[in-house]
């Protein structure tokens, strides 16, 4: 038995060993379905692949590196940023590869969870830190034909790399993050590239730059420059909140930005009108990119908006009747997020499971805990997203909080430390009520909502507010109880 | 309630491609020497009526009340597309296209686009609304049962039946939706129309719409259709009209309906101004038509895109 499992050896999963470790609790595996960490910047891989965070702030606090080539650095070198954490760290010995946990069970008694593999393991534990990531599985169209199409096929989140793009006509399906930047490369790359969209999004051009080398060396040599230029980041992103979270004068203002952009860039006026979206900057996420409307434009490149009526065995045909006869087809369709549901079936106090309390949207205390699942630790939560800062800042909070409950249940020697029924629902009560407020709930359809147009994803505010809220575990909210006396 | 989730459904179950029909198929022959020059012109005005509805609809699209609707639209907008490439591909294969050409459009039609271009994502929907079914049902209706009449050719009937099945479900939408908007508060309903009828889209509009209109009768004319049958299409679009209770209450389709009681009546003055302003457009200077928007290019009559 271990005192902590840690499932998924992403950002987050790491992240948590990373604190744990240095609250002295090292008795701990994790868990990584794979045979390598870094979850989504593991799978994500295609070229362009890119965060629209600064890498200063899309990196752990405790965690800093001077050495980020770019303003935006991008997929590859985000990736061997978080391998060089687990070296950092010496996390190796503690991850345990193609451990893909298929069930997670609480054992009342004992106080204890069991996680069982796809393999036949078992790890067993006092206390366990989900980090499975929101961005995991990759998420196929729903498409009639799809299997019917006989050329290549690649999902943006599982690239092909062994697939040779040179002189091939190439379809990419979704203009969503994944789609604008891996646009640009294909365009280069291939003989000719459709893009075949559905809902535009809005575009600001990326600021992106190399960083230049004294920077680095200052960085290396005084610590706190870089921990104040990531707070300068920090709040510049704060403020965006009241652009994008809520549908205020700044949000007018983002659109007119954008739109401004967006005239500038596109010379023909139909296309212009073809690109440009008809919900309010915020309620999906805005696309920063200053390659993708160029790439557009390109001569070898056509986007396409009438809807894909079916794939065929040859290509894709749309709904003006045209068939468009390709010879691979990439999905850049995003992901499949567990808005209604768990990753893997998993049962709490008397047996009650957690994916039928959520199949009408997830709900949890503050994202962290949930009621009836002692001892159990949630990063990316219901209610945990943010629309406007790096996911880091957030991921830091909730694992700072998993580990002050950890060191609760181990120093006390809890059998379950289970957040009340009561506080849990007042919580998201409150939650409900602001995020009627913000640009999300206001009528707009994206992946952050369920089919009923609940929003279980996004956090209504600051990323401050969030972390305050996760700064200190109130044991008030919480049930703690002692094992049984033999 | 109408089910507009529904026919969503129905409208994506129901789609077909130009490469589900047999292009090459025998029977193009039925076509005669005679019936060639005027077959071609009837069906160049076709395609490019096919086109300016699809414009419309893209526009209906961002008026969409609710968010089916707007899918609905986006589909439409797609269909008469395909309509129209399917006619070109109809023409392409009575060998009256070159490879890749399109037929040029008249200088009324040209003025449609023109106006579309820069006028339409502007109009109410109640506006739109009403003229769109108006274009379907007469020239939709009139020109394609005539011409399955004329046309004895196999292929051409087996493309239009599947037109056809789509313009109907064109028109369902078309009607239901102007009941609807016929729902809303007279005081909504009255503001909205003298608020873009005074606008100089919805004249300039009535300026391209009317000998538009006299100049298709001439066209369907000049292929020998009696021009009662354009009558009779036109007709039915007040008689179904009359049906919705909330549609009499829209003032877009009271004028539109009295202006096609005036087009019907073939002695009615409206014709001298009409013919007048058809005899005009045809002087209108070249020189002042704007360049073809890129959605007026998207047309082909090649079934797939290499």
């Amino acid at each position: 038995m271990n005192a902590v499992v840690i499932v998924g050896a992403g950002f987050a999963g790491l992240g948590a060993a990373v604190r744990l470790k240095q609250a002295g609790i090292d008795d701990f595996v994790v868990l990584e379905r794979g045979h390598e960490v870094g979850g989504t910047w593991r799978d994500n891989t295609y070229p362009g692949a890119a965060c629209d965070i600064p890498s200063l702030l899309y990196s752990y606090s405790f965690a800093p590196n001077p050495d980020w080539s770019r303003a935006y650095s991008g997929g590859v070198e985000i990736f061997g940023y978080i391998r060089g954490v687990v070296e950092r760290f010496e996390l190796e010995p503690h991850i345990r590869f193609g451990a893909d946990v298929e069930d997670l069970a609480f054992d009342e008694a004992a106080g204890t969870w069991t996680a069982r593999t796809a393999d036949g393991r078992s790890f067993t534990a006092r206390a366990v830190v989900m980090a499975p990531g929101p961005l995991a599985n990759a998420g196929l169209p729903d498409i009639p034909g799809v299997d019917l199409f006989e050329g290549h096929t690649m999902h943006s989140a599982r690239w092909d790399h062994d697939y040779d793009l040179k002189g091939k006509r190439v379809a990419v399906i979704g203009t969503g993050s994944s789609g604008v930047q891996l646009i640009p490369g294909l365009v280069r790359e291939a003989a000719s590239v459709k893009v075949f969209q559905r809902t535009p999004g809005w575009v600001l051009p990326r600021l992106d730059y190399r960083r230049p080398d004294w920077s680095k060396r200052l960085f290396r040599r005084v610590p706190a420059a870089q921990a104040a230029t990531r707070r300068a980041w920090y709040l510049g992103h704060e403020v965006i909140a009241l652009g994008l979270v809520w549908d205020t004068v700044f949000t007018s203002m983002v659109q007119r930005v954008s739109k401004a952009y967006l005239r500038a860039a596109v010379k023909d006026p139909w296309m212009r009108r073809q690109l440009t979206p008809d919900f309010r900057p915020g309620c999906k996420r805005m696309l920063m990119t200053s390659e993708y409307y160029p790439a557009l434009q390109r001569d070898n490149c056509k986007l396409i908006t009438w809807p894909i009526a079916r794939l065929s065995p040859n290509g894709i045909r749309t709904a003006d009747g045209i068939e468009h006869e390709v010879d691979c087809v990439v999905f850049a369709t995003g992901f499949d997020i567990c808005k209604t549901g768990t990753p893997f079936p998993i049962r709490g106090r008397g047996g009650r499971e957690l994916a039928a309390e959520w199949s009408r949207g997830a709900k949890a205390y503050k994202s962290v805990s949930v009621s009836g699942y002692p001892n159990l630790f949630f990063t990316f939560g219901p209610n945990s997203g943010p629309g406007h800062n790096s996911a880091l800042v957030y991921m830091e909070a909730q694992i700072d909080y998993a580990v002050q409950g950890i060191r609760l249940i181990l120093d006390r020697g809890l059998s379950a430390l289970d957040v009340k029924a009561g506080s849990q629902e007042r919580y998201n009560q409150r939650m409900q009520q602001r995020l009627r407020r913000t640009t999300w709930n206001s009528g707009c359809k994206s992946w952050y909502l369920t089919e009923d147009g609940y929003n279980a994803t996004m956090y209504p505010g600051f990323a401050t507010q969030y972390a305050r809220q996760l700064a200190k575990l109130d044991l008030t909210d919480y049930s703690a109880d002692a094992p049984p006396h033999h | 309630m109408y089910d507009f989730d529904g026919m969503l459904q129905k409208i994506k179950d129901r789609q077909w491609a130009l490469a589900d029909v047999d292009w090459g198929a025998p029977g193009a022959e039925a076509i005669t020497e005679a019936q060639r020059p005027k077959l071609r012109a009837f069906m160049a005005d076709l395609v490019w009526i096919e086109n300016i509805g699809a414009r419309g609809f893209a526009a209906m699209a961002k008026k969409a009340p609710s968010e089916t609707l707007r899918q609905i639209y986006v589909y439409f907008h797609a269909e008469e597309q395909r309509h129209a490439n399917a006619e070109l591909a109809l023409m392409r294969r009575w060998g009256m296209l070159e490879d890749g050409e399109v037929p040029e459009p008249n200088v009324n039609v040209r003025l449609a686009i023109e106006w579309l271009d820069r006028y339409s994502d502007d109009m109410p929907l109640s506006i739109l609304g009403t003229v769109i079914p108006m274009l379907e049902v007469a020239l939709d209706g009139a020109l394609v049962k005539f011409l399955l009449d004329e046309v004895h050719d196999p292929v051409c009937h087996e493309v239009f039946q599947k037109i056809n099945a789509d313009e109907s479900r064109h028109l369902a939408v078309d009607f239901q939706v102007l009941d609807l908007i016929g729902h809303a508060p007279a005081r909504r309903l009255l503001i909205q129309t003298v608020g873009s009828a005074a606008s100089p889209g919805v004249l300039l509009g009535a300026l391209m719409y009317i000998p538009l209109l006299n100049k298709m009768r001439d066209n369907i004319v000049a292929m020998g259709l009696k021009e009662e049958r354009l009558y009779a299409a036109m007709r039915r679009f007040t008689s179904v009209g009359e049906r919705g209770e909330g549609t009499r209450r829209v003032i877009t389709y009271q004028v539109l309906k009295r202006h096609a009681a005036m087009v019907i009546d073939r002695g009615h003055p409206y014709h001298r101004l009409a013919d007048f302003m058809v005899r005009a457009s045809d002087h209108y200077p070249r020189r002042l038509l704007r360049r073809t928007p890129a959605w007026a290019k998207e047309l082909t009559h090649e079934p797939v895109a290499r």
